[in-house]
Order: C-alpha cells, then sequence, then structure tokens
C-alpha cells in the first residue's frame, strides 16, 4: 500500500524531496516495483496516444469536408455575375467607394509569427514586451517599442511591425513610409507581406494606382499572397 | 474580442465547435507563416494538426490557464517548435536566429507507435468499462490528482478512488494477458 501511495504520488508529480529519495531507490532495488512503475508509464503513454489519435482523426475531418464551401462559393459567383449584369446603374455607385470595402475585406491583423513566447517573468526583454504589447492590441505602445528596436538593431522585423502598429493605429502615411524603408530582396521571408500591407495602405489613402501597380507585382511571381493579390487585382480593375 | 480563459474552458472540455473554430481561424495564419520552411503543404497541414492536439493536450493539463499571450501565438510557437523538430529528423539546417527558447512541455512519443507492448495496451484500452477509461484519461492524461479526480467524479472518498483505479489497472493487465 505504502508502494501505491508513492506511485501515485509520482505521476501526480507530488513526490517530497525524501520520497523522492525512496521512489528511486526502490526503483533500482524492487524488480516488481520497476515494473510496476514501468506498466504504469506504458499506460500513460497508450492513453495519450489513443486520445492523439482520436483528435487526429478529429481534424483530419475538418478538411476532407471542406469540399462543400466551394459549391456555395461557384453559386454565389455565379450570382455575382448576374448581379453585374442586371446592377447596372447601382453597382456603378457601389465601386465608387469599393476602395474602403475592399480594404476592409482584405485587411487582416499580421500575427506574430516571431517570438511565439509565452511570457513567464524572468525571461522579459525588449522584443517580448514589444510582441506583447502588439498581441494585446496597445498598438501606440507596440510601435514604440519597435521603432526603439529597430532604431538600435536594423533587424526586419521590427521595421516590419513597426508598420504593421501604425496601419493599425490609421496611420497608412506613415505606414507607407515605413515600408519604404525595406530593402525588399527576392529572399527575404518579409517581401510579400510587406509589398502586400503596402498595397492596402495605399488603397485606404485612395491612392489605387499605386495599390493596383504593388499587386500586379505580386500576382507575377509564386509567394504566399499571390492568389490573394490576384484576386484583389481583379476586384479594382 | 473573444474571452481567453473561456476558450480554454471549453477547449478542455474537448468541445467540438471549438476546436474547430481554432483549428480554421488559425490555419491560414499558420500556413502563411510556416511557408518559409522547406516542407511542403501536407506535411505542414500535419504539423499544424499536431501543434492544435498538443494545444488541446496542454490547455486539459492546466498547462495554459495562466497564459500570458494569445492562444495564437501559443499555437504557432508550438507549431514552430515542431516544425524545427522535423527539420532536424530530416537534418535539414534551422535558421540559427530563430533558435529561441519557447517554454512548451510535450511528451513526444511518436516512437513509441511501434512498441509492440503499447500497441497491445491500445487496443485493449478500448475494452476497458467507460468509468474505468474516464478514471484513467483523467489520471494519466489529463494529469488530474487523485483529489480532483474524487471531486470530479463524486467519489466518497479518496480510498474508494483509489482502489477503483488499481482495479481498473488490473482489468487492464488481465486483459493484456489474454
Amino acid at each position: 500500500m505504502e508502494n501505491e501511495e508513492l506511485v501515485n504520488k509520482y505521476f501526480e508529480q507530488q513526490l517530497s524531496e525524501e520520497e523522492k529519495v525512496v521512489f528511486e531507490s526502490l526503483l533500482q532495488n524492487d524488480s516488481e516495483f520497476a515494473k510496476e512503475v514501468a506498466y504504469q508509464k506504458n499506460v500513460k503513454k497508450a492513453i495519450t496516444l489513443n486520445e492523439r489519435e482520436t483528435l487526429k482523426q478529429t481534424l483530419q475531418s475538418f478538411e476532407s469536408n471542406k469540399k462543400q464551401p466551394k459549391k456555395t462559393y461557384q453559386f454565389w459567383s455565379i450570382a455575382a455575375v448576374f448581379l453585374l449584369f442586371f446592377g447596372g446603374l447601382a453597382w456603378f455607385q457601389f465601386m465608387q467607394d469599393s476602395p474602403e470595402k475592399l480594404y476592409q475585406e482584405y485587411y487582416q491583423s499580421y500575427p506574430n509569427v516571431v517570438a511565439p513566447t509565452v511570457r513567464g517573468d524572468n525571461d522579459r526583454n525588449l522584443k517580448s514586451d514589444a510582441f506583447y504589447e502588439y498581441d494585446s492590441g496597445n498598438y501606440q505602445k507596440s510601435l514604440e517599442l519597435f521603432s526603439k528596436i529597430y532604431v538600435d538593431e536594423e533587424v526586419d522585423y521590427a521595421l516590419f511591425y513597426q508598420a504593421m502598429s501604425l496601419m493599425e493605429l490609421n496611420r497608412y502615411d506613415e505606414a507607407i513610409t515605413t515600408f519604404d524603408q525595406f530593402k525588399t530582396s527576392e529572399n527575404n521571408a518579409f517581401t510579400p507581406f510587406v509589398k502586400w500591407y503596402k498595397a492596402l495602405s495605399y488603397l485606404k489613402i485612395n491612392e489605387k494606382e499605386k495599390a493596383i501597380q504593388l499587386l500586379k507585382e505580386l500576382s507575377e511571381k509564386e509567394n504566399p499572397q499571390q492568389q490573394m493579390a490576384k484576386k484583389l487585382v481583379a476586384e479594382l480593375e | 474580442m473573444i474571452n481567453v480563459p473561456n476558450l480554454i474552458e471549453q477547449l478542455k472540455s474537448g468541445d467540438e465547435k471549438t476546436i474547430r473554430k481554432i483549428y480554421e481561424d488559425n490555419k491560414n495564419g499558420f500556413l502563411l507563416f510556416a511557408n518559409r520552411y522547406t516542407l511542403d503543404k501536407e506535411e505542414l497541414i500535419d504539423i499544424y494538426q499536431d501543434a492544435v492536439i498538443a494545444l488541446i493536450e496542454n490547455a486539459k493539463k492546466g498547462k495554459i490557464d495562466e497564459l500570458k499571450s494569445s492562444l495564437t501565438t501559443y499555437l504557432f510557437g508550438i507549431g514552430k517548435f515542431m516544425i524545427f523538430q522535423r527539420l532536424k529528423k530530416k537534418n535539414k539546417t534551422i535558421p540559427s536566429d530563430e533558435l529561441e527558447h519557447f517554454e512548451f512541455e510535450y511528451d513526444d512519443y511518436s516512437e513509441d507507435e511501434i512498441n509492440i507492448q503499447l500497441i497491445s495496451l491500445r487496443e485493449n484500452l478500448k475494452k476497458l468499462g467507460e468509468q474505468c477509461l474516464k478514471v484513467l484519461t483523467l489520471f494519466y492524461y489529463e494529469e488530474k490528482k487523485l483529489d480532483e479526480i474524487q471531486m470530479l467524479l463524486g467519489y466518497a472518498n479518496k480510498d474508494v478512488l483509489k482502489s477503483q483505479k488499481s482495479r481498473c489497472l488490473k482489468q487492464l493487465k488481465d486483459l493484456t494477458k489474454k
């Protein structure tokens, strides 16, 4: 019974320092005890693997029954064609204020993909603070912190998230100036997103031509934003 | 804003709607972000699914009750960690500036999937009665303490629960012997 208590506490991670010593020595010297612990560890693994397998199947089922939305998508595109046909003047007027609408439709906050750390109290630094503010929606704060990081270290991500913070604060002209500082080379992972968000900023301040030009550059080569850019260009033209 | 603690509570209960929402809301963002690593889309989706599973698992274990970042940030962190593991297995190089410290506990049992003893244990678990499976799952998978399980399942006292648990383990052993 005593031993069973020890094993339970071991799995509960509740062993005191003395109990740990007893536990270890039993593992070494009592083969029955060692066998029992090994068995329960296997039970833990087996249950875990079963649970994971069930969840995996659930997630895979999300993937496989995704085909249905496509049908409705098709339906809506056909409906859109009809609308275009018969909408006439009303449609034309609707188009007048479309940059704003399109912006709303296409703009999505860019997630924090650089420092996805779970912040403990002991590992805080400027970078994690900046992302913490950004994640929490305190864009004025994150703007200040990212600007500071960029001044100090001239790293791309700081410049990028500085611009993103500006966009969140509706300061589009400044966002564009910030994006302009990027050296948009081919192999920089941020390049397509810099172009994309710069285009959206132009859209927001009604510089449609400039937006289209950037989106066309994005549509030409394969990149993560290629499809989105194609779609948006088609809607703008 | 989505209420994060509430979302974590729903994850703990295994609510499929919540799981689906989290899965679909973050998938494209993850693929966008993971695009820079040399893995094909199929594999990235596979990794993404494993990351969601780890997220749910840690929610159930109560490890993210004190989460300071958003769920998305945490999920992407797990995903990134798993991408690096995958790249390491393939002996591909990982961009050194990205090897950051990430606080995340997760036992990767993938190598145990071919262990014969485990395979038979996994099969026999499915034959176990509902109550036994519940007790064992709460204790070993969700890492709940016996006191918590006693409350959750309404056992009169801890000793009853303890003997129930050892009976379940014995039952499982007997099944495996057959």
